[in-house]
């Protein structure tokens, strides 16, 4: 642990994929700032 | 990418330092991962978005990798990535991000 400390962490999740809600709950707790999380969604 | 998504990494590279951002991806296919990861390290490789001809050469991983996944409280990881991670190919997904990583990222974590 503590590799991401202090990074700026940009989450680009997918619909059919990990979402970025799931990605930022991983990672929240990481030491890194969660700058923004999305997750896209292909049709 | 969604062209608004590459303005917004744009933006935060710009603003925090290219050096101090770490990209993570949820993508659900290797294809589709390579993509994303070539267009954060290289440049949007259609020449389409704000991120065409602006290799960042930022840090990007796949949220499987392993070195991701060791900085994951193991709990939290089984509730909410669990399920996918049965579902998708996560070997195939890592090492797509791995290679675009190795060949573009001019950083690592």
């Amino acid at each position: 642990m503590g590799k991401l400390s202090g990074k700026k962490l940009l989450l680009l999740g997918e619909r059919d994929g990990v979402a970025g809600p799931s990605m930022e709950e991983c990672l929240k707790d990481s030491g890194a700032e969660i700058v923004f999380s999305v997750t896209e969604c292909f049709v | 990418m969604d062209l608004q998504n590459q303005q917004r990494i744009k933006d935060a590279a710009e603003k925090y330092g290219a050096e101090n951002v770490v990209v993570i991806l949820g993508s659900s296919d290797a294809e589709g991962a390579e993509i994303y990861a070539e267009t954060v390290a290289n440049g949007d490789p259609t020449f389409a978005g704000p991120l065409a001809g602006a290799p960042l050469g930022l840090a990007v991983y796949h949220v499987f990798e392993q070195e991701i996944r060791d900085e994951i409280d193991p709990a939290v990881w089984e509730e909410q990535l669990g399920m996918m991670e049965m579902v998708l190919d996560g070997d195939a997904l890592a090492e797509a991000t791995k290679g675009i990583r190795e060949e573009f990222s001019k950083w690592t974590i």
